[in-house]
């Protein structure tokens, strides 16, 4: 069970840097949304299932309410944050933010 | 408590502080402003206090930068450079902070040192509300118990408050006649050209849910964190997710300004009117212990507990309604059409 802890939480974590590294090196708005938005949903979603997964290491009714609710919260950023990456970049798209492209001089 | 992750967060905190007076851009000083709420509430977490931190996470972190937001929407986005003003008007000003906390400092001196166990706080009021609540109003949250029994009297009048600041609001912004001439921008359109499926969609799905968990917030504050600032709060915020995601008009159809005014007055009443309920049935104002003679089925001790509940309640519906109320005010221009 531990095991299975430590690998959620490390490749959490190993997603998060990831989503971090890709907020501030990529290029333009777009790109960096992508990242945030992927990164921050799956990681989120891998700590907190081994947070469940941790929780059981006494089995007891107060343990399993607990682990019920996590798991609301799980769904509940499963839905949010996606939605929440898409309303950002949707408003960036209408705002008129221009995409980056590798030749700055063809966007006038 | 570990002191590696308090040192951190209370860096960043003083970091978000500065930043949010710094930069120039309103909206970025806002969303600063938002990270600086969860900072604290972390921190809060962290020493234990959860119910602080709960009240910090929905009302300074949530419905506090979205008010901000949309003001900020709503009138202009960039700090002007202000010219730089007299010098001595700036030294004055220099001074008087200086004395101010100069003063404060000299008075500090006659404080008890800061959480000793000493002090009067701690060798006399503590104990006794962490020893006595349960047996005096069973109510195993002591915060709870603390903010709506012993001190009653103060959260009714932070509760009216509340009222005045959406009664402030209401008379600064509202705007009855159509043809009144204003000085700001016309309201620009919140959401894009055209409906957005995806986000309604989930925003439709989610606000059922984000209500049922704020009436739990409110009926469960007596056994975990919670109560009725917070579960008003996320219940207005509810409606707020729901005019971001349709429009204005749609909240005003659910939630008219009649509506709104009366749940005000109601929850402002609900609370003072069981205050005065006690007062008739022959207690002390906000003595909850008598309304058992009301009651069917309690005892005194039931009775504070319920007493409770009511006046949760009512601060829930106060702050639910004048949230709403403030955001459609701000984001209208006060004309509560669509915006």
């Amino acid at each position: 069970m531990d095991v299975v802890v430590i690998i959620l939480t490390v490749s959490a974590l190993v997603f998060f840097f990831a989503t971090t590294v890709g907020l501030l090196r990529f290029p333009d708005f777009y790109s960096r949304m992508h990242a945030a938005g992927k990164g921050d949903t799956l990681s989120s979603l891998l700590i907190l299932m081994a947070l469940v997964l941790y929780n059981f290491h006494e089995f007891n009714l107060a343990n399993l309410l607990v682990a019920l609710k996590i798991l609301l919260i799980v769904v509940f950023i499963f839905m949010a944050s996606p939605t929440a990456t898409h309303a950002i970049t949707d408003a960036g798209y209408e705002s008129g933010v221009k995409p980056w492209s590798k030749n700055p001089e063809e966007e006038s | 408590m570990i002191w590696q992750l308090d040192l951190s967060v209370l860096t960043l905190i003083v970091v978000c502080a500065f930043a949010t007076i710094m930069v120039k851009d309103l909206l970025s000083a806002a969303i600063i402003f938002g990270a600086y709420s969860f900072l604290m509430c972390l921190l809060w977490t962290e020493m234990g206090a959860v119910d602080v931190a709960f009240t910090e996470a929905s009302v300074g972190a949530g419905v506090s930068t979205v008010l901000f937001i949309a003001a900020v929407h709503q009138t202009t986005r960039i700090v002007k450079p202000r010219k730089s003003g007299r010098m001595l008007s700036k030294v004055i000003g220099l001074a008087a902070a200086l004395l101010t906390g100069l003063v404060l400092i000299i008075a500090e001196a006659d404080f008890p040192e800061f959480a000793s166990p000493f002090s009067p706080a701690s060798l006399h009021l503590s104990p006794y509300y962490i020893t006595q609540t349960l047996h005096d109003t069973n109510v195993p949250n002591i915060v709870t118990s603390v903010l709506a029994d012993y001190r009653g009297f103060d959260t009714m009048f932070e509760t009216a408050v509340i009222f005045t600041a959406g009664l402030a609001v209401i008379a600064i912004l509202r705007r009855y006649k159509r043809d009144d001439r204003c000085d700001l921008p016309e309201p620009g359109v919140v959401s894009g050209g055209y409906p957005d499926t995806i986000i309604r969609f989930i925003a439709r799905q989610l606000v059922p849910f984000i209500q049922l968990f704020a009436l739990y917030v409110v009926a469960h504050g007596h056994h975990s964190p919670g109560g009725g600032f917070q579960g008003g709060v996320i219940l207005g915020a509810s409606f707020i997710l729901l005019a971001i995601s349709y429009d204005t008009g749609m909240i005003i159809g659910l939630m008219s300004e009649r509506l709104n005014i009366l749940l005000g007055n109601i929850g402002v009443l609900i609370y003072a009117g069981i205050g005065f309920l006690c007062l008739i049935l022959g207690a002390n104002f906000l003595d909850y212990s008598m309304l058992s003679k009301v009651l069917p089925a309690t005892d005194k001790i039931m009775a504070r507990s319920h007493g409770m509940l009511g006046i949760e309640i009512g601060v829930a519906i106060a702050v639910m309604a004048i949230v709403i109320s403030i955001y459609i005010n701000i984001i209208s221009h006060g004309k509560y059409d669509k915006g």
